[in-house]
């Protein structure tokens, strides 16, 4: 036979064979990647491998979950430390009196024909803060932890000094707190006020509803006194 | 001899080269097209090498062959009668048959002394 005869068909016949045999290549790995055609045990451990991936993936979600709400609640922690803080400071001030400080409380005036020595001003103060007076001041000048009542000298005249300034009369003592108790406190039968009548001093007594203490001018500073963590 | 070899790569070449996609739906009746191409082609290899080879029977069974072979699994699948499987066990019985008178008569061939054309089996 001639061998031309049969090559021109076959060839033909082999080229449509190799396109479709691609074609086909092509399909099954499509078919074989496509879930549906999957086995069934192949399906299970896939959604068994899935799930547990969800799963452990769901287990890291948590922990981030848990790592951001940590730090959200130290961050609120660190917030909160800063209110503590500000909120000591701010009750520290008025113990030291450098924070203006308002409130109920007496007061307390001796005109100037009130015959008083600076020491019954002391013994007034004393006495208020015993009552349970929270800030006092005199004539403006706040009390403060290391304020000076004295007395100073000048023509022959005496005056009473509050920190070195001297105060001219009307004398204010400005004190706040419980105003009844500071008032039982100071007119208590044989107490400061009593003595003072004897001698002729009759201050005035008024309780208010509203006071305003001024702030110290200068701030208390250390030099030497050292907390008891740092000796 | 390579020239149908250089068919069948040209064919290759080709096909990864169309991006036709077969939907996956009638990929079992194409399967079963290709083989009935194939078991075409060796019987076409099985006539050349009996001497009995016709170009139009060749060409008119392969196409013939593969589109009957898609349109019995497609009905079959309409049906409700698995014939594709008949297909795939009529073509492949038939396939595996062409292969091994091939190999015979390649093996007649080279063994010519083994007298003449006896068949070895």
């Amino acid at each position: 036979m001639d061998k031309k005869s049969w090559q021109i068909p076959v060839t033909i016949v082999l080229i449509f064979v190799g396109i479709l045999l691609t074609l086909q290549f092509q399909t099954q790995t499509r078919v074989l990647t496509d879930l549906s055609a999957q086995k069934t045990e192949h399906l299970i451990t896939m959604v068994r491998n899935l799930s547990d991936k969800r799963t452990s993936l769901v287990e890291e979600l948590d922990d981030i979950e848990t790592t951001l709400r940590e730090l959200r609640v130290s961050g609120a922690a660190g917030v909160n430390i800063i209110e503590n803080l500000n909120s000591d400071l701010r009750r520290l001030s008025i113990v030291n009196g450098t924070r203006e400080v308002f409130g109920p409380g007496l007061t307390v005036t001796f005109s100037e024909y009130d015959p008083i020595l600076y020491t019954d001003l002391i013994l007034i103060i004393n006495e208020l803060w015993a009552a349970g007076a929270e800030a006092m001041a005199i004539n403006d000048t706040r009390i403060a932890l290391n304020s000076i009542i004295f007395y100073g000298e000048e023509n022959n005249s005496m005056y009473i000094t509050a920190d070195h300034i001297p105060l001219s009369f009307p004398i204010v003592i400005k004190a706040i707190g419980n105003s009844n108790t500071l008032d039982k406190g100071l007119t208590l039968p044989g107490g400061i006020i009593d003595n003072l009548a004897l001698y002729q001093a009759f201050p005035e007594i008024e309780q208010e509803e509203e006071l305003a203490l001024p702030a110290i001018e200068k701030n208390l500073v250390f030099y030497v006194a050292k907390d008891v963590d740092r000796n | 001899m390579w020239l149908p070899i250089l068919g069948l790569l040209f064919g290759a070449i080709i096909g990864s080269a169309i991006s036709f996609e077969i939907p996956l739906l009638y990929a079992k009746y194409m399967s079963v097209a290709v083989l009935a191409s194939l078991d075409s082609v060796f019987g076409g290899v099985k006539a050349i090498l009996e001497d009995k080879f016709d170009g139009t029977i060749l060409l008119t069974g392969f196409f013939t062959n593969a589109l009957l072979a898609a349109l019995l699994a497609y009905l079959g699948d309409r049906l409700g009668v698995d014939l594709h499987m008949a297909a795939v066990f009529a073509f492949g019985v038939r396939l595996f048959q062409n292969l091994a008178d091939i190999r015979h008569h390649i093996l007649g061939k080279t063994l010519k002394d083994y007298n003449g054309h006896k068949r070895i089996s």
